[in-house]
């Protein structure tokens, strides 16, 4: 679903975090998503199976305010207009909330592949030899 | 790709085991050490019994006392069964499926009006694996909002469907709901959508499995597999079991009472009629009643032999041989309901019922002759015997009575007592069916199935 990140690498190093994390700032509010009340997952791919399928897995309620905020946003877009400055996404509501559950259904795909590729060896007899076997 | 190690843990670690001690091996030309009788043990606060025969396979099963019975809201037992055997905080359902696949074996979760039942059946050496499964099913099991909406409410769905299409069926919860009201009356699956729209979740039914596996509501059973090898799983692998319930459920714990009456229902599909009486409670229980088994045997009402209508009374006196008739004696851990459930043309369902009644009044009237009751008798025995044997039933009744009662169903003495019944009992019991009131239910097409009232029973 998502491109190559130096996220975890440049996250490892503390020194290297504290460099880029102002730069990451910067470009987070330059985007333009948040002045539309979006956040950052509401503008993720979803012309796949992974996040039609964990958008389902939404609950209820988050379900819910996505569609109003990508529909909110889509009226401003529309207008030609930016949210009034309070309604702007806070930094700290810009939270990965779908993101979590694509991880956790590219791990289920990835074991099910996994699984899919198995080589099988026969169990060896139930003897000395397997022992020696492992 | 999974490195064999991972893949096939539980297999290699139970061929290092049996490597490891080969003495403790047994193959099936050596005599069983074993009998028909189960050793029950407790380890570490978990009880279990097991019977050791001989055999390559061994059947595993965590009976749990969460049955319909016990649920607090309708459907959690259901949901409970469906989310056995998922992803768990170490496995997920597909791992589960796969290592069992390899390991050649079956899983299967199925309920009871009084029990839950896990049941693992596969080869003699997979023991450790099986028990650690358990194990993770019962502590770890997780319970994921999205896992209930994909993979159990439609199985619930199904349920309900099916018990819908069944006559037979609606007619038999039907009559335990007339005869004990909650409790042991509460159906065996969803009669109405209610449970799933209105009471189920994810979240509910994690906290029922919090009470369903709690140390002192479940036994392990195993058939084929040795005692101390079982006590030794069961004590490495039970660690992350509550020791006790974080809160006591006490929807229908209290003492079963028998209540009786009628109910009609119209149906399209089929015909079916059941006429229950209080019966025996299970061997285990206070109420056990032998000579109840006998009178089923003697009405019975199918044949046990072929291209024959067997020596039963109502397999004879049943109106045409396509009505199919069944004396049932439901045993439950403290009560119990003696049915015969009647399906089939309507107008053939009436007369079968009326015959019904007259036989069981012509028994209490000692109009019988000795020899059907020896038959009857007999026929009493060999089925209580077999049953026995049949490893399913002796799990289930096992399981529940070490969790009810602290004992193990012990087929032998069960045996026993039906030796000891006498004409008289039989007689006796017959006479009392007919003093108490009946549970009577129809399921089907009402202008011709009778009422209670016309059978001359008492509702």
């Amino acid at each position: 679903m998502s491109a190559p990140s130096l996220a975890p690498y440049i996250m490892k190093r503390p020194w290297l975090h504290k460099w880029v994390a102002p730069l990451a700032k910067w470009y987070g509010n330059a985007a333009g998503y948040r002045q539309l009340g979006l956040r950052a997952d509401d503008i993720l791919p979803e012309e796949n199976d992974v996040v039609q399928l964990a958008l389902k897995r939404l609950p209820p309620k988050e379900a819910y305010d996505r569609v109003f905020r990508i529909r909110r946003a889509f009226q401003c877009s529309v207008s030609h207009q930016l949210l009034p400055k309070e309604e702007w996404t806070k930094v700290e509501d810009d939270t990965p909330y779908l993101t979590n559950i694509i991880k956790e259904i590219q791990v289920e795909m990835a074991e099910r592949e996994d699984l899919e590729a198995m080589v099988i060896t026969k169990r060896a007899a139930n003897d000395a030899s397997a022992k020696s076997a492992h | 790709m999974f490195s064999r190690s991972t893949a096939c843990r539980g297999a290699q670690r139970a061929a290092r085991q049996a490597a490891v001690r080969p003495s403790q091996r047994r193959g099936l030309a050596a005599p069983a050490s074993g009998s028909f009788q189960y050793q029950s043990g407790e380890a570490n606060g978990v009880k279990y019994a097991s019977r050791d025969y001989a055999g390559p396979t061994t059947t595993l099963a965590l009976v749990a006392k969460a049955g319909t019975r016990y649920q607090s809201l309708p459907g959690l037992t259901e949901g409970l069964q469906h989310f056995a055997f998922r992803s768990t905080e170490r496995r997920s359902t597909l791992r589960i499926v796969r290592e069992s696949e390899l390991l050649g074996a079956q899983l299967s979760a199925y309920h009871t009006r009084e029990n839950l039942v896990l049941e693992a059946k596969f080869l003699r050496d997979d023991l450790p694996y099986y028990v650690e499964l358990f194990g993770e099913v019962a502590a770890s099991t997780k319970y994921l909002p999205h896992v209930y909406l994909e993979e159990v409410l439609p199985m619930i769905h199904f349920a309900h469907k099916r018990f819908l299409a069944d006559p037979l069926d609606m007619a038999i919860n039907s009559a335990h709901s007339l005869a004990f009201h909650r409790g042991l009356g509460n159906p065996t699956a969803s009669t109405s959508s209610h449970p799933y729209t209105k009471y189920l979740e994810a979240d509910t039914i994690e906290w029922y499995s919090q009470f369903a596996y709690a140390k002192p509501n479940f036994a392990l059973v195993a058939n084929g597999a040795e005692h101390s090898e079982l006590s030794k799983w069961t004590s490495e692998f039970f660690n992350g079991v509550p020791d006790k319930p974080a809160e006591q459920i006490l929807a229908g714990t209290e003492q079963t009472k028998y209540y009786g009456g009628e109910e009609r229902i119209a149906h399209d599909k089929a015909n079916a009629f059941v006429i229950g009486f209080p019966g025996s409670s299970s061997f285990t229980g206070k109420f056990y009643k032998p000579e109840i088994a006998v009178l089923g045997s003697l009405l019975g009402g199918e044949s046990s032999i072929k291209w024959s209508s067997g020596f039963s009374l109502l397999g004879n006196a049943k109106a045409s041989p396509g009505t199919k008739v069944k004396t049932t004696s439901a045993i439950y851990s403290d009560a119990g309901l003696l049915y015969t459930a009647i399906t089939g043309n309507a107008e053939y369902v009436a007369q079968t019922a009326k015959s019904t009644v007259e036989l069981i009044q012509k028994i209490a009237a000692g109009e019988i002759s000795q020899e059907l009751f020896s038959k009857a008798k007999a026929a009493a025995k060999f089925k209580e015997l077999e049953y026995g044997q049949d490893i399913a039933a002796g799990i289930v009744y096992t399981g529940s009575g070490l969790v009810s009662n602290n004992q193990a169903y012990q087929i032998d003495e069960v045996a026993k007592a039906i030796d000891g019944v006498t004409e008289e009992t039989v007689k006796s019991a017959a006479k009392s069916l007919l003093e108490q009131k009946a549970s009577v239910s129809a399921v089907g097409d009402l202008h011709v199935l009778p009422f209670a009232e016309d059978l001359g029973l008492k509702v």
